[in-house]
This record gives structure tokens, sequence and C-alpha cells, in this order.
């Protein structure tokens, strides 16, 4: 990964960050001086590495993990903000990644009942809950979306 | 990746699929830090497969369904 595309990567965490929600490739152009081609060019190349994952349908942001561009089963109130999260994981990443505690909501799959975590002092208030992950890690990257 | 309340949830949703790999909500908790508390800082840079390995490694997740490719 270049300096360019690194630094085409920090703008589109800051801006998400920033914004509450993913950044347009037009809003990272203006931010960092670039032409929209530019950005989605860019874009391309990080989803390529793994560092962002693209709509494949409309080259828009999908995942800037763990945040998510799209509404999911994950939500997490960090920083006096609501965001969704790809997975669970992704949502006690949200916590991390803004070093923060949090609240995070989800449910459980099986039977649908709400699952509310505090994050305090950076730990769950619930240490009873279990996470399952299906996929094996040498597949996680084959379909990420479904992982 | 998701929360259960309990194996009995877990072996219920999976209704005879292969289960996956199972960890209690702290450990999941300490992961997420592990892997995602620099996700963004302005000097981060992309982590290498053996840094994702050691982080997993680090916190026991030493089975093969945690190997990374």
């Amino acid at each position: 990964m270049d300096e360019h595309d690194l630094q085409l990567r920090s703008s589109t965490y800051s801006l998400f960050v920033e914004l509450g929600r993913a950044p347009t490739a037009i809003e990272v152009a203006d931010s960092d001086g670039l032409s929209p081609a530019d950005v989605v060019g860019g874009w391309q190349r990080l989803h390529e590495q793994h560092a962002l994952v693209l709509d494949p349908a409309t080259a828009e942001i999908r995942m800037a993990n763990p945040f998510s561009a799209v509404p999911t089963a994950h939500r997490v109130l960090a920083k006096s903000r609501w965001w969704y999260a790809n997975c669970a994981w992704d949502a006690f990443g949200i916590c991390a990644a803004l070093h923060t505690d949090g609240r995070i909501e989800t449910s459980c799959p099986d039977c649908g009942a709400a699952l509310n975590v505090e994050v305090r002092d950076q730990r769950p208030d619930d240490e009873s809950l279990l996470f399952h992950c299906l996929v094996p890690a040498a597949r996680w990257w084959d379909d990420i979306v479904f992982t | 990746m998701n929360l259960f309340r309990s194996e009995e949830h877990i072996s219920r949703w999976l209704g005879g699929r292969a289960p996956g790999a199972t960890i209690p909500v702290g450990k999941l908790n300490e992961l997420a830090h592990a892997w995602w508390s620099d996700r963004l800082l302005p000097e981060w840079q992309p982590h290498t497969r053996e840094q994702n390995q050691a982080i997993l490694d680090r916190l026991g997740l030493v089975r093969e369904f945690w190997r990374l490719p």
C-alpha cells in the first residue's frame, strides 16, 4: 500500500467518523484535492487489499471495518452517536477503534431475543454471552459480507 | 459472526450445520481491541498476516479454525 493510498484510506476513515456515515467519493475528493475518479480508483485498490469493502454494484463503500455503511443487526452507541457494525466482533471493534466505552445492541439469531451489552472500562457488562464464528479464518475473505 | 444467549441457542441455530468456533464475549472483546484499536490512528499501517495470526495466537485461538490463509 503506497503513501497515496494510505492517505486516501486515512481521509476516508476520518470522514466516516466525522460524518457518522460512509463518505461519498465526491466528499473525499473535495477533502483531499483529488478527482472523484481518483478516489474510486484508490478505493478499488484498498478494496483489493482488504483495507475497506466496496459495494460491487455501485463502487460506494460497504464496509470500512469495523464500521458498516449499511444498516445491520449490530448497532453501537459510542461517542454520542449510533453506528452500524458488520458483525458482533466489529461491534466491539467500534468501541475499540473509537477508544471509548459504549452500548451494543443486537439479537440472538436463534430466538430473536434482544442482547444489549454495555461496554464499561473496556469490558462487557454481561460475560455470559457467547460469540459464534461460522466461517474458518482461512475463508473469511472469500465472501466477507457473508462472513 | 453473532452473539448468542447460550450453547443451546447456537446448536439450535446451526440446525445440523457444522459448527464453527465459539468463544466467550469477554474473549471477543479482547480480540476486538487487539484487532481494531489502531484502525483510526493517523500512523495506521496494514496488519501483516503474521501480525494478525499473532493476535489470535496470543488470545489462545490456536485451533486450525483460526489459522489465517
